[in-house]
């Protein structure tokens, strides 16, 4: 029985963020879904993927995050109930197509789910959702609990039904990777059936044909639902407010800082004095509700995570209503009460709490506090993050470092987004030497193979992973053949999304749900391209080292596929090529001639640096017998033996 | 004297571009390569003592060391080092004839001295698309295949690593001033190595004035001819200033002015031209096409060509004064070069920085 299929009304369940968000976009009777990986958002589409069968839906990974919104919209178009997912920094991948469907408008009720990360948890980045709904005017809503997480999600395609445009709904790692309880609701049926009318009058919204031309007119109509919105808004039971009457501050929150704030509160026993106006619908804002709870206080304390989106938008209207409520005093971002920078956390508002309003707070006894930094200092062991043991992206990087090094003439390595891009780090021996956005490390290559004339003469080389060449990375190896560029690009294709979670993507035969599906040879594509490409194993490193050499000495694009599954995907998982042992008379140690090449140096975590016999030993429960080692080893003392 | 680690060699020579390629710190570790005639360091190393540092000819060196290894007794100061005797040679007529780039000398004693016995392995260097390939020969016919001057800095000495740990004990070099004083420091065991088994050597020094960077050299030579012609090369006497390359139907002349551009900055540091640290040391014979001098400075190498003259394999003149003047002249000239713009670096070195980094200095050089 699972609550992904079943009916349930009314039954309380213990759900995660992103499986509350499931089941209310199940509520509200979903037929399509498409999304593209990304923390942390991705349990969304795997979860729908995973039952897509049972419940009639189509979903799918699309290749990248523009193509799932357009999968998505295919939907919305034909009059079915529609979701695109994605996190963040794809939310700007398909930005442009988002530009031109909140022109053109939706038929069936569509969402889009945006998860941000602040903090980076797991990005490198700090992206901010939010202001994408002003900028392309489309309303925002933001659950700040499990029970929203739902709730609000359901509610999200209602409205898109009424206002006939595209939903955004904003997520936050603490949301989507938390687990809390859930009352479910009752299951609408889905549209199932699809059908696009397109030969109706040609401004027809339900009947026309669909685009955001002519531009003036559309965007009027667009302009036109958001105001709507904020009638809708004003009413909505997801802005709450808690506490005092008339408050001496009074706190505007939303999403999961809401649950801050009222921790932080409850620590300060300032219940009485504070009052928290948690909003739901963050745009636009409704501003009759705004100005009802601005009038109660003089001192207002804005709690959001990174940059001061409410905050503005709040301003605005407090200056716009002033004639009316008065002066009042903000705290938050602008005067540093509120960091613009990292997640937020209850101590943050305690603190910021605690200065407005003179109370003082000590979160621990100081002696306490004294121990425990001891104990994180000197009690846990400083550990690099690293490569999973056997993983074929230590093996690549030990070779690509090695040429780069050998080769002499200062050439360096764009990076790209994916397990790999620990390639940056000691671990990966630091060879990644530019890391952006998906596709980015190509782009820059192409760009800087054509800066030889300006006198550089330094080899350049990008590597993206397998399921990024799909998602971004073909553009910029067009781009850099077209244009006469030198560069070598190396595909590190591991067979998977391995950074997300193993997700399929084009180049593998399975799809979202499992089925089979054709899948998309990388080397061909190259080939098609009328590029000179090679396929090597990263583990056999004189093979890799040999083609590499060639490359870098070689004019124009070059593209090296690197291709071993991933040591921790399913298929290969627990299986190893290789019993590895250590011969403790060879091994080198520590001295002149080794210095723990392997230890020290590849350090792959299935190996151990004994400090008793000073000599480098197999950690059998790790290791998975990848072989890499042995090849490293300069005495000879690593032995693989074929298990 | 101070032996330091990989990080210091890195920052005393590589960083300072002093590095001439020579190829000592190649082949006993993993992490110096020599690669196109080009050494680099691929990961970095945390000892603070290595053998790289301590094999560097560029690093802080003790000549009495080399020496009392060599010739048994404390470094003299002489313009062209301690030496016996000193001839006009050639193959003699019982040598197997080449392509040689002088009188053949040089490949003629290797092969003489292999037949004998005194030496199980040679190291020599050969090129490939004029990159130098330094390789380990242990046939004596195959000795002619390497004749004639590569004129590129090449990383030779990391064959003879590699010929020690291959477990040869009677190793022949032919090499550079630079490569054979690597290989004195080699031989002397400087971290006091219990495992290392010291080979015998015997040791065919080239004269040299310089050498030239591999990379440069191969573009300025693509800008003149297609190097897959190049025949050979030379340098004629002077007063002619120029570089001639000859291909099957040409020659062409490069000023040397445009070839000294291209001469690693640590050739400039080199006070030795006549090869100083070897048993015998061969160059070209000024004004006599065809012909070596001979500089003959061990016991060892006294005796090889003393058999190598009575069985034919050599032909030796007596060395004119006039030529033994000139040839110190010269050797003084390079020393004085040499010495002058060591002590410029180490200035300069003081000067731009906070002490940490300090130039390699010459004990017993004085
Ligand atoms: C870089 C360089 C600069 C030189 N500069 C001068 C100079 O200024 N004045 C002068 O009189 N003589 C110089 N010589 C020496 C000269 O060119 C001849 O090598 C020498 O006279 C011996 O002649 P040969 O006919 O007996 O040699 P061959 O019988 O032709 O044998 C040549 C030998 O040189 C070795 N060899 C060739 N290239 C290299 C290299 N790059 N590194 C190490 N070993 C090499 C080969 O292994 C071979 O055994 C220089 C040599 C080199 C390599
Ligand atoms: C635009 C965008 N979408 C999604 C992500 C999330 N993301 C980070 S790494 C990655 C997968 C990369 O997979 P692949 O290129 O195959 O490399 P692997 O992790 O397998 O080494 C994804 C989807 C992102 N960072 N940016
Ligand atoms: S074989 Fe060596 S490199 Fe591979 S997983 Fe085992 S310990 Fe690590």
């Amino acid at each position: 029985m699972s609550i992904f299929t079943e009916e349930q009304n009314g039954t309380r369940h213990l759900l995660m963020g992103n499986e509350a968000i499931v089941r209310g976009a199940i509520e509200a009777g979903l037929d399509v879904a498409a999304g593209y990986p990304g923390t942390p958002s991705s349990e969304i589409i795997e979860t729908l993927a995973k039952y897509a069968e049972k419940n009639n839906h189509y979903v799918e990974w699309s290749v990248n995050e523009k193509v799932a919104l357009e999968v998505a919209a295919a939907g919305s178009f034909s009059g079915l109930r529609s979701l695109a997912v994605m996190k963040q920094p794809g939310l700007n991948v398909a930005s442009d197509f988002l530009l031109h469907l909140s022109a053109s408008g939706t038929r069936g009720p569509m969402v889009l789910l945006c998860a941000d990360d602040p903090g980076a948890l797991s990005s490198i980045n700090e992206g901010e959702t939010r202001f994408y709904a002003r900028l392309m005017e489309i309303p925002l809503i933001e659950p700040g609990n499990f029970q929203e997480a739902k709730d609000m999600m359901k509610w999200a395609f209602e409205l898109s039904e009424e206002i006939r445009n595209i939903v955004l709904v904003r997520t936050v790692t603490r949301l989507s990777h938390a687990s809390g309880n859930v009352t479910l609701g009752e299951r609408k049926e889905s549209v199932g059936k699809a059908f696009f009318k397109n030969d109706g009058f040609i401004l027809d919204p339900m009947e026309g044909s669909v685009m955001s031309a002519p531009v003036a007119y559309k965007h009027g109509e667009q302009q036109v639902k958001l105001k709507r919105c904020a009638e809708i808004f004003e009413k909505s039971p997801f802005n709450v407010y808690e506490g005092p009457v008339n408050p001496e501050l009074l706190i505007i929150t939303s999403s999961i800082c809401d649950l801050y704030s009222k921790e932080a509160v409850s620590l300060l026993n300032a219940e009485k004095r504070v009052g928290i106006l948690k909003l739901g619908t963050t745009f636009p804002l409704p501003p009759k509700l705004i100005e009802q709870y601005l009038a109660k206080a003089d001192k207002i304390l804005i709690v959001e995570e990174v940059l001061p989106f409410l905050e503005e938008s709040i301003k605005v209207l407090a200056a716009e209503l002033a004639p009316t409520i008065g002066a009042k005093q903000f705290f938050g971002k602008a005067n540093g009460d509120i960091p613009m920078v990292n997640e937020l956390n209850p101590d943050i508002v305690v603190t910021a709490l605690s200065s407005i309003l003179g109370i003082e707070y000590k979160e621990v006894d100081e002696e306490y506090k004294k121990r425990a930094s001891e104990i994180c200092f000197f009690g846990s062991p400083a550990r690099e993050t690293t490569f999973c043991p056997g993983c074929p992206h230590r093996a690549s990087f030990f070779s690509i470092n090695k040429n780069i090094s050998m080769d002499n003439r200062s050439g360096f390595t764009c990076g790209d987004i994916g397990c790999y891009s620990m390639g940056m780090l000691p671990g990966g021996f630091s060879t990644l030497k530019t890391l952006h956005a998906m596709g980015s490390g190509t782009g820059l290559a192409s760009g800087f193979g054509k800066m030889t004339k300006f006198g550089m003469e330094q080899p350049v080389v990008s590597v993206c992973g397998d399921s990024t060449f799909f998602h971004s990375a073909m553009p910029p190896l067009v781009n850099a053949i077209h244009n006469n560029s030198n560069l070598t690009m190396i595909v590190l294709d591991n067979s998977g999304t391995a950074m997300t979670g193993f997700q399929p993507h084009p180049g593998l035969e399975v799809d979202a749900t499992g089925s089979e599906a054709p899948k998309i040879d990388i080397p061909s594509v190259c080939k098609g391209m009328g590029v000179n490409v090679e396929v090597c194993d990263p583990f056999d490193l004189a093979k890799t080292q040999e083609t590499l050499f060639k490359f870098l000495e070689s004019d124009g694009v070059n593209v090296l596929v690197l291709k071993q599954i991933c040591a921790l995907s399913p298929e290969k998982k627990g299986k190893k090529m290789f019993n590895m042992s250590i011969d403790d008379s060879v091994c080198l140690g520590g001295e002149c001639g080794c210095n723990k090449m392997c230890t020290r140096v590849l350090s792959c975590p299935g190996l151990i640096w004994d400090r008793e016999t000073e000599k480098s030993t197999i950690n059998d429960v790790i290791c998975i017998g990848c072989g890499v080692c042995a090849s490293v080893c300069p005495s000879g003392a690593i032995k693989k033996e074929e298990a | 004297m101070k032996i330091s680690g990989s990080n210091e060699l890195l920052e005393q020579i590589q960083n300072n571009n002093l590095c001439v390629g020579c190829g000592a710190c190649v082949g006993i570790c993993p992490y110096f390569k020599a690669h196109k005639g080009k050494v680099a360091m691929t990961f970095s190393c945390d000892r603070t003592e290595g053998r790289c540092y301590a094999h560097c000819p560029g690093t802080e060196t003790d000549y009495d060391v080399l020496a009392n290894e060599l010739f048994n007794k404390p470094y003299e100061e002489k313009p062209i080092g301690n030496y016996i005797k000193i001839y006009g040679a050639k193959a003699g007529e019982k040598a197997v004839n080449g392509s040689f780039q002088n009188g053949g000398t040089v490949t003629t004693l290797m092969k003489f001295a292999m037949e004998k016995g005194l030496i199980d392995s040679a190291v020599l260097t050969d090129s490939i698309d004029m990159i130098p390939d330094p390789q380990i020969v242990t046939k004596s016919d195959e000795i002619g295949n390497f004749s004639s001057t590569k004129y590129m800095a090449s990383p030779t000495v990391s064959k003879f690593n590699e010929a020690i740990k291959m477990g040869h004990k009677k190793i022949g070099v032919v090499g550079t001033p630079c490569q054979m004083k690597a290989i004195g420091k080699i031989k002397s065991n400087p971290l006091d190595r219990e495992e290392f088994k010291k080979p015998e050597t015997f040791l065919i020094g080239l004269f040299c004035t310089w050498a030239v960077d591999t990379k440069n050299f191969i573009k300025l030579l693509e800008s003149k001819t297609d190097i897959s012609k190049i025949k050979s090369m030379d340098i004629p006497p002077p007063p002619a200033e120029v570089f001639i390359l000859k291909t099957e139907t040409e020659a062409i002349e490069i000023p040397l002015d445009d070839i000294r551009k291209i001469v690693p900055e640590g050739c400039s540091l080199c006070p030795d031209m006549t090869c100083e640290w070897a048993d015998i040391s061969v160059g070209a014979f000024e004004g006599r096409s065809g012909w070596n001098t001979l500089i003959v400075r061990t016991k060892k190498g006294e005796e090889l060509i003393n058999s190598a003259i009575s069985e034919g394999y050599l032909t030796v003149e007596e060395f004119p004064d006039e030529n033994v003047t000139h040839l110190t002249k010269g050797s003084v000239g390079k020393k004085k070069r040499g010495l002058a713009k060591r002590e410029e670096l180490m200035k300069s070195m003081d000067q731009n920085d906070n002490g940490s980094a300090t130039a390699p200095s010459v004990v017993g050089f004085r």
